[in-house]
């Protein structure tokens, strides 16, 4: 039931999206860990436009993961066991981007930060 | 099993045009449930959270030479508010033994944090208000799910006094490579509150309106840039004789820990060392006034190795360990000149036992707990423990 009600939700939203960004697989996959109170990596290095896969488990309780700026993702991360969430980013612009669990998870939820640095490609010849 | 990736959707993103012919738009896109969401999947197993978060601890022990005892040892409540992406506001609000009452011994209601963050770089963020002292594994990692042991080990109750919390300011934020700190000025201890068999526990002033003629300077230095290690390094330094002018007193800590999971094992490690200054002066200045000599300590040590392992296979959605923990802990390590050491304070302890998680956020535990001392005239305790601890 919740999986062919989202399901349908989901097309519709894919088929919403501009571009056709689903078609391109992700150049890249990075796997992080998120645990009361750290994300590991939380220093994620990308391209400016490579398109990247963020696969994000929990090894205890639910987390939340929001990209702080591009987009204004925010997602939840389920409990240890329980899946996994799935991010994928493509970003155009260089620079510094916070990330951090917007899913009050305890004592320490607010040092559950990171940065995602987006990497300007290199001038051509 | 569940799957959280159900929800595709993609957004394409409008950002501040750049400044050179670099796409402006910022595609996106996502597969998990969207926190704006979260509740509203339809599926009752999902987590369904509401606008408050917590964490209840809920015990009987049993100890070998005496009744049992039940006790709801404690009811917490978390909040928190971001007013923008820079600033937010964190609040723990902590009711132990369930009952308090005016002028009556028991419960405690404590606000153990309410802290205004400033977030500024990832370098350097500043924080204000009720604040935790950074200071080993427990104190600022005490959810009851994700220690093993009904209750917190020995060394986090009389050499490091969890849970440490007082009125404060600092900093805090990312070193980069997986390094990251805090360092507050915090509400001194008070010397006068310093016991002989708990150490600091009764010390700090928590907040209310709390003597700030010297102040406590704490911190912490960690790594968590390796999947499956977390290492730390903190200490606590101040002076604590504001109810003692003539003459004064310090405290000193320093701590070192930590925290390792690989595949089904887990283990961890703390250490602790407290340096009292002045600890001669406030024995004989305690005892003029009270008729009664504290005994306190010039030093006071405790450390604890513990492993863990997962026993249930990950296919399973239920998960459980078995434990075993040893500790050694002295709370008269150096006594001034003068002063004689107790050997009932010179104790160790194994803690033997499972927690089974019926769901990632609910844990039942089971321990057994055999402390010794070094004296023979005063018997140490030995309990068999159940509890329930859940998180919110």
């Amino acid at each position: 039931m919740r999986s062919a009600s989202l399901g349908l939700a989901g097309a519709l939203l894919m088929a919403a999206s501009p571009g056709g960004h689903q078609d391109r697989p992700p150049a890249r996959v990075v796997h992080v860990v998120a645990e009361r109170f750290s994300f590991t990596p939380s220093e994620i290095t990308i391209d400016e436009g490579s398109r990247v896969e963020l696969r994000i488990t929990s090894e205890d309780t639910t987390h939340g993961f929001r990209l702080i700026g591009p987009g204004d993702i925010d997602v939840e991360i389920p409990r240890r066991r329980r899946g996994e969430a799935r991010v994928v980013i493509e970003i155009g612009q260089p620079g510094e981007y916070i990330f951090e669990c917007s899913k009050l998870c305890g004592a320490g939820h607010g040092f559950m930060r990171g940065t995602l640095r987006v990497r300007a490609k290199a001038a051509a010849p | 099993m569940f799957l959280a990736c159900e929800v595709v959707a993609s957004i394409c993103l409008t950002a501040v045009p750049p400044a050179t012919g670099r796409p402006a738009t910022l595609p996106v896109s996502v597969q998990a449930p969207r926190l704006a969401q979260s509740g509203t999947s339809g599926s009752s197993n999902a987590p369904q959270s509401g606008p408050v978060s917590g964490y209840m601890d809920f015990h009987f022990s049993k100890p070998t030479d005496g009744p049992g005892v039940i006790d709801f040892h404690r009811f917490v409540l978390l909040f928190s508010h971001r007013f923008s992406d820079r600033l937010r506001f964190v609040g723990e609000l902590e009711l132990e033994h369930a009952v308090v009452e005016g002028l009556e011994p028991g419960g405690e209601l404590e606000l153990e944090q309410a802290y205004v963050d400033f977030l500024i770089r990832p370098e350097i963020n500043f924080r204000a208000g009720m604040i935790l002292a950074p200071v080993g594994i427990i104190n600022e990692r005490h959810e009851p799910p994700v220690f093993h042991g009904v209750e917190r080990p020995f060394v986090d109750t009389v050499i490091i006094p969890t849970t440490w919390f007082d009125a404060g300011a600092g900093v805090h934020g990312s070193l980069g490579r997986g390094f990251r700190y805090r360092l507050y000025a915090m509400a001194p201890l008070d010397a006068t509150e310093l016991r002989a068999e708990e150490g600091l526990r009764g010390a700090a002033q928590h907040g209310s309106e709390a003597q700030v003629r010297n102040v406590g300077w704490t911190g912490r230095l960690e790594y968590v840039g390796v999947r499956g290690l977390q290492t730390g390094v903190s200490f606590w330094r101040g002076n604590t004789g504001f109810n003692t002018p003539n003459f004064d007193t310090s405290v000193g800590l320093f701590e070192l820990d930590a925290r390792f999971s690989r595949g089904r094992f887990e283990a961890r490690g703390q250490h602790a060392h407290v340096f009292i200054g002045g600890a001669g002066e406030l024995n004989d200045a305690v005892g003029r006034t009270t008729g009664v000599n504290p005994n306190i300590a010039d030093q006071l040590r405790g450390s604890y190795v513990e492993a863990a392992y997962r026993v249930l296979p990950a296919r399973f959605p239920h998960d459980a360990a078995v434990f075993v923990r040893y500790e050694d802990f002295d709370t008269q390590f150096r006594m001034p000149a003068g002063f004689v050491k107790l050997p009932q304070f010179d104790r160790d302890a194994w803690v033997v036992g499972a927690t089974y998680w019926v769901d990632p956020d609910v844990a039942i535990k089971f321990d057994y707990s055999h402390v010794r001392s070094k004296s023979t005239v005063v018997p140490a305790p030995r309990s068999i423990n159940v509890g329930l601890g859940w998180w919110f």
